[in-house]
């Protein structure tokens, strides 16, 4: 069967009802997906499959043949943040950033659904996303500025040897 | 100092929102086995029967470790502070706690490793398990521990942490009333969304390399070099990066049975709990029993406390002795008691044992001694800030523990939580600041005995 990954197209070995979650950590590599529950119960390894939102650990392989899967990889780059990455990085939103993959990729399909900065329908697009870390806050915070056109996809500049980091980090809430 | 007070990124923040963090469980080692262990399926027991014989034999399976291949079974997590040693890493003659580990399999893939478990004869007898620490002390409650059912070596010889300050007498004699509570908080497992997980890879030159989503990377270093007796150059650990901890990866769960399988088969070796096992065995926040008693005057001064607290450990003392210490030395919350009397127990129990989370030892205390002041507050009808606000440390005051405070910080807080919440305080204690207690902050029964670490 096939499967195209962040634009890749693969041709898929493992046995059909193999979770798209090990096919994609253990067949192709691609680790941003977490093993957090694996019960579908903690968000982590949340995948979109075309536009939705998925658990990657409850779906088999053999139902997704020909689709195509976006994880956290196929988002911005480090150097070409999308906004909602920008979010989170700008707003404090990834502390031991084990849950980020999912959260990132879960915000994303909501902004590509269209949807608003009204913290209530966040958290509905959110439910089921487990954070340990942040108390939930700034996550939501940065999904809000995303909806709201207040983040924009970053150009970062890498420092390059020798020269120092910037401090100040630009669209930061004060 | 640039970065102080400014706004800095995350270092690895981008690193989070990419997706290019390398947690333990994204490390890929060619050849790597995986393992499974079989735990007790009771509370308590003794271990009657265990063969290996099937298990070993089953085509993938490498390696089989049980109590007799480790070199040192029993190293305590605080053994380098002295502190005797009881829990065996893999159960031999007894368990103590479902889920606690008695043999650990590493095999071609997990289906396999599992399958070695389940083909491991196990004979267990069972015996009644004890879970409440109030019926530890019972002449009939059941022999949890070989120690007996509570830790005996504070100081060496001490079976309670103990803090005597004052006369606690004098301070109940004078007390227009005695206000009493009882505060239990239960166990809360740390539920990092990363399970316990590491991979043990054996190198060509006799070193392991481990990598390791431990909080306390030197420590586990330790651990694990003391109960494999190897010294420290022979380990590589490799961390840093903790997929959520809260205090929870302070033990160490998975490196010591990895580095023996690794070293038994030779192979690369990795081991993630799964969901289950976390909230099964891993360690949770410790459950307490603090039954609490103050002297207290009218106007609302405490004059003296008593405090007894039962710590439930769990099967093994593991940092017990060490949380409860500095629980009492916090048992008067932000506020100085002038006498006082406690007694803590660390108990052991037929639960998985229990360690540090997010304030060890002090979070417990503080939950009890803040709503023991409001208690206090409803019970004279006081208001609470107030109340808070003349028993607050000041300079000079003493910690249970004898420590004289230079800049204790309750005032300002009080006073900030206050306005904050639009709480309107009288004149008084609206301008108190934490400068010593005046005459007019102090009545005539506390003088000598507040801000005066020589009266004690």
């Amino acid at each position: 069967m096939n499967l195209t990954v962040n634009g890749v197209q693969h041709t898929i070995e493992s046995a059909p009802l193999t979770p798209l979650l090990h096919v994609l950590r253990e067949e192709l590599g691609i680790t941003s997906p977490k093993a957090g529950c694996q019960q579908g119960g903690c968000g982590s390894c949340t995948v979109l499959v075309g536009d939705a939102p998925r658990r990657a650990c409850l779906l088999p392989v053999a139902t997704l043949d020909g689709a195509e899967v976006t994880t956290l990889e196929g988002l911005g780059t480090a150097d070409a943040l999308s906004p909602i990455q920008t979010a989170f990085h700008e707003h404090y939103a990834a502390q031991c950033g084990f849950c980020t993959s999912g959260m990132v990729i879960a915000a994303h399909g909501y902004l590509e659904s269209g949807g608003t900065p009204e913290r209530e329908s966040i958290q509905t697009a959110l439910a089921g996303h487990v954070c340990r870390c942040t108390g939930y806050v700034k996550i939501i915070n940065a999904v809000a500025a995303a909806a709201g056109g207040e983040i924009e996809a970053t150009q970062r500049w890498l420092p390059q040897p020798g020269e120092e980091a910037p401090i100040e980090i630009p669209g930061a809430p004060a | 100092m640039k970065a102080v007070g400014a706004r800095l990124p995350r270092y690895d923040g981008v690193a989070h929102v990419t997706g290019r963090t390398m947690y333990v469980d994204d490390i890929r080692v060619p050849g790597t086995l995986w393992t499974k262990a079989l735990r007790s399926p009771v509370d308590h027991g003794d271990i009657t029967g265990l063969d290996l014989s099937k298990a070993e034999a089953l085509k993938g399976v490498h390696a089989v470790v049980t109590w007799k291949d480790v070199p040192l079974l029993e190293y305590g997590h605080l053994s380098a502070l002295g502190i005797p040693a009881d829990e065996p890493l893999l159960a031999k003659e007894n368990v103590r706690y479902k889920g606690q580990p008695i043999a650990v399999v590493a095999a071609e893939d997990e289906e396999t490793a599992q399958a070695a478990v389940e083909a491991i004869g196990l004979e267990i007898e069972e015996r009644p398990a004890l879970f409440d620490v109030r019926k530890a002390f019972d002449a009939d409650a059941p022999e949890v521990h070989h120690w007996g059912n509570w830790y005996p070596h504070f100081e060496g010889e001490m079976d309670r942490r103990q803090i005597r300050k004052g006369s606690i007498e004098e301070a109940f004699e004078q007390a227009d009333l005695i206000v009493q509570g009882v505060y239990r908080p239960a166990a809360i497992e740390h539920v990092p969304i990363e399970t316990q997980v590491c991979q043990v890879v054996p190198e060509a030159d006799g070193r392991l390399t481990i990598y390791s989503c431990t909080q306390a990377l030197y420590f586990s270093m330790g651990v694990v070099a003391a109960h494999l007796q190897l010294p420290l150059n022979k380990l590589k650990f490799v961390g840093g990066t903790v997929g959520g901890g809260f205090g929870g990866k302070v033990d160490t769960a998975t490196e010591t049975m990895c580095s023996l399988l690794a070293l038994k088969s030779g192979r690369p070796v990795k081991w993630r709990w799964t969901r289950e096992e976390e909230f099964l065995c891993s360690s949770t926040r410790a459950p307490w029993h603090m039954e609490i008693a103050d002297a207290v005057t009218k106007d609302g001064w405490i004059l003296g406390r008593k405090m007894l607290t039962l710590h439930d450990s769990g099967a093994y003392a593991r940092f017990s002795p060490y949380g409860l210490t500095k629980h009492s030395f916090h048992h008067t919350g932000a506020y100085t008691i002038p006498h006082l009397e406690f007694d803590g127990y660390v108990v052991f129990t037929n639960r998985v044992p229990t360690t540090a989370m997010r304030g060890f030892g002090v979070t417990s205390v503080s939950f009890a001694a803040e709503t023991h002041m409001s208690r206090i507050a409803l019970e004279l009808g006081l208001d609470p800030f107030e109340i808070r606000l003349k028993n607050a440390n000041r300079p000079g005051d003493t910690s249970p523990n004898g420590i004289a405070y230079t800049d204790p910080s309750t005032i300002p807080t009080i006073q900030a939580v206050a306005d904050e919440l639009g709480h309107e305080l009288s004149a008084g204690y609206r301008t108190a600041t934490s400068e010593l207690r005046t005459g007019e902050w102090l009545p005539e029964h506390l003088v000598g005995q507040l801000g005066n670490p020589e009266a004690h």
